[in-house]
């Protein structure tokens, strides 16, 4: 009897297993991936080999600020939501932290102004899509604009530039040995939000909403206090981006910030992180920032312009989408299914996953 | 106006007369009336332009009606496109590089070799179902997310158009293109509000009196009980990607007959794909898809292209230009959401059922 009755969650239980390896042999893929890429470049491009060991980690802060983005970015993707003002909150940030300073306040002391403000901008969006029950995208669509007119009247015709030299070296191009600051900086804030994400009750929490809302809700999940808390760390997250972009360029600009939203999703995505929520690892997504990051300096140092190189990023985001859902389906994940779960309803509440 | 009439829920009498009743009166008319989006963008373009023309006399000049009318038309073409999409509960992020390549590459062939203006219209039209039969791939047969997809194309496409600029920028275009631009059929009415207005009335056709565009709505509602009931899901998502290229395609041609020049940013730097997806949400379609229309979207272009002309007429600076479309669309938004479930928004791609999510 009781065979028969445990007998249909069986299958369910075991397509749960195979989601979970899936995600990991997703990492793993990226993981691959990145270094397949960097043995291409260093074997086929004569000028990246020539840069060395340091010179290849330097390239490093060409790109971690995006990938700051994609942390918090994918801490919202992963709750079933998703954050379009993050572009815009670097900006404000950025130009926050310079016209503060241009005014004569201490940079430290502006550079954590900037941040409150960015934190706020997150706690905006946080409010409105939690309190008054928003879909994230239409809010988030909104308060981008309103960000952005804010960071281009805050900074006036001539944003401020010429930051003083310890900041310039701490944000921007400072090193430790032969390892940038940023990249430290980074790894940091990476395994802090990777712990928080996989190894807390509140980061297993955040997954759950993003899996199944309701059954989060049963298992005594906060909902809306995480969703908000989730919102504010993208902000502060992409306020921090903010900073760094500014000092790596020793500028402030309104605009400096719009180029970073789309390969922050970019990454996200080919980290393996589901775009509707509850799947994948953030350590995909870090894998995958180093990925695109190489790949795209790679490119602009093969000698193709950056226009060319996005549109190959875009080219290969789609080949690893491609690749993702083959691998998906040799695990058990029929199209169908899969299709059914973008655009359609199941009649059953989707199970929990494990871990 | 029956655009919503798929959607489940038109309960809007039932409330404003009390359960059970429904007193059939005038002003119980003009209330439901009004919670007809498009009524009330109707409402708000008629009383800005009231209020506007009140305080400064010139904004009511038949040339700058004209004006506001000219400046909607392109992305009043691309929002169709995007809400035919957005209605099938898919996205389209794509939108401003196939306005772009379809522009730049009629618009070199136009200034160096004089190209016939309705070869020109067959090439744009043609660019454009390419460029949306790729997107209309990526997301019904091989099943990536459309936002997804969309943003890929959207670099892929974004490159190409660069591509074929190859560093140079169409400028010079042949009287025909820009006096066909400049044109008006009356006085204030510019002839690319005709284009406009055919597009939105083929398109109401299309989505009302056609097989396939009542499964737009039953995809979008609900692809999986479409499926069950015979529709074909997936050449109904492709078809409605391909439209949207179509429409963008000939949003190209628009662009390049009302401003004369194109390059390699055009459609990415008049940030086509947020006004169109604005346009298409202050129009009173949801992003959930199943409801809405086109007649609204096209409502919201010209409001949004109104407002932008009102801000400068108040003296406002243009860089809160922006800020006034994020507030519009943040209004339109709530304003939606009061007629609608709320839970109902919790989860967006799967619409699961009432008693499960409490």
């Amino acid at each position: 009897m009781s065979a028969i009755a445990t007998s249909p969650a069986a299958p369910r239980r075991a397509r749960v297993q195979t989601a979970g390896r899936q995600e990991t042999t997703w990492v793993v893929t990226v993981a691959v991936l990145l270094v397949a890429l960097l043995a291409y470049f260093c074997l086929a491009v004569p000028d990246f080999r020539e840069l060395g060991a340091s010179g290849i980690l330097a390239l490093c802060e060409q790109f971690l600020f995006t990938g700051l983005i994609a942390l918090g970015e994918a801490l919202v993707i992963f709750a079933g939501e998703i954050d379009l003002s993050t572009g815009a909150m670097s900006s404000l940030s950025g130009i926050v932290m310079a016209t503060l300073w241009q005014h004569g306040l201490n940079i430290w002391l502006a550079v954590v102004v900037a941040l409150v403000v960015a934190a706020l901008g997150g706690a905006i969006n946080g409010l409105l899509v939690t309190r008054f029950g928003i879909y994230s995208l239409l809010v988030t669509l909104g308060t981008q604009f309103i960000f952005s007119s804010v960071a281009t009247a805050v900074g006036g015709n001539t944003p401020p530039y010429n930051f003083p030299k310890s900041f310039v070296n701490f944000a921007g191009t400072g090193t430790v040995g032969p390892v940038p600051d940023q990249l430290i900086i980074f790894a940091v804030i990476a395994v802090v939000v990777w712990l928080v994400l996989a190894r807390t009750r509140y980061g297993r929490g955040l997954v759950l909403i993003g899996y199944n809302r309701a059954a989060s809700r049963y298992t005594g999940v906060n909902v809306q206090r995480t969703l908000f808390s989730a919102f504010v760390a993208c902000g502060l997250l992409a306020g921090i981006a903010g900073i760094f972009v500014s000092g790596f360029y020793n500028a402030a600009r309104d605009d400096i910030g719009d180029s970073l939203l789309l390969p922050a999703i970019t990454t996200v995505v080919l980290g393996g992180v589901d775009i509707f929520g509850g799947r994948g690892r953030m350590s995909g997504v870090i894998i995958a920032t180093f990925l695109l990051g190489f790949l795209f300096q790679g490119l602009l140092i093969r000698g193709n312009s950056s226009l060319t190189a996005t549109m190959i990023g875009g080219i290969v985001l789609v080949l690893c989408l491609i690749l993702k859902i083959a691998l998906d389906r040799r695990a058990g994940v029929r199209l169908r299914e899969l299709l059914q779960r973008r655009f359609g309803s199941t009649q059953e509440a989707p199970a929990v996953p494990d871990a | 106006m029956t655009t919503l009439s798929t959607s489940p829920v038109p309960a809007a009498p039932a409330q404003t007369a009390g359960p059970g009743a429904f007193r059939a009166g005038l002003g119980n008319i003009a209330l439901v009336l009004l919670r007809r989006r498009e009524v009330q963008l109707v409402v708000a373009i008629l009383g800005l332009f009231a209020v506007c023309t009140g305080l400064h006399p010139q904004f009511g000049a038949s040339s700058n009606i004209a004006f506001i009318l000219a400046d909607s038309t392109t992305i009043m073409i691309v929002a169709v496109g995007q809400t035919i999409v957005v209605l099938g509960r898919g996205i389209d992020l794509s939108v401003s590089p196939m306005l772009g390549i379809a522009a730049v590459s009629i618009g070199f062939p136009a200034s160096m070799h004089n190209l016939n203006i309705w070869l020109a219209l067959l090439f744009v039209l043609l660019i454009g179902i390419g460029l949306g039969m790729g997107n209309g791939f990526l997301v019904s047969v091989v099943g990536i997310p459309p936002i997804i997809a969309t943003l890929a194309t959207l670099t892929i496409y974004g490159g190409w158009q660069f591509i074929i600029c190859g560093g140079m920028s169409v400028i010079n275009i042949p009287a025909v293109y820009t006096n066909f631009g400049g044109a008006n059929v009356l006085p204030g009415v510019p002839w690319l509000i005709v284009i406009g207005a055919g597009v939105v009335a083929l398109a109401y056709v299309f989505l009302t009196r056609t097989v396939t565009g009542r499964s737009v709505y039953a995809v979008g509602n609900n692809a999986d009980a479409a499926f069950r009931a015979g529709v074909p899901v997936r050449r109904v998502l492709f078809t409605t990607y391909v439209i949207s290229g179509f429409l963008a395609g000939l949003a190209g041609l628009v662009y390049l007959c009302q401003i004369g020049s194109a390059t390699s940013t055009s459609g990415s730097d008049g940030n086509t794909n947020l006004m169109s997806i604005a346009a298409t949400l202050i129009g009173g379609t949801t992003l959930l898809g199943g409801r809405g229309g086109p007649v609204g979207s096209a409502l919201g272009a010209v409001f949004l292209s109104e407002a932008a002309q009102a801000l400068i007429s108040f003296r406002f600076n243009e860089i809160w230009d922006p800020a006034g479309v994020g507030v519009l669309i943040l209004i339109a938004v709530v304003a939606d959401r009061k007629g609608a479930p709320v839970r109902q928004l919790f989860r967006q791609p799967f619409r699961q059922p009432a008693k499960a999510v409490k």
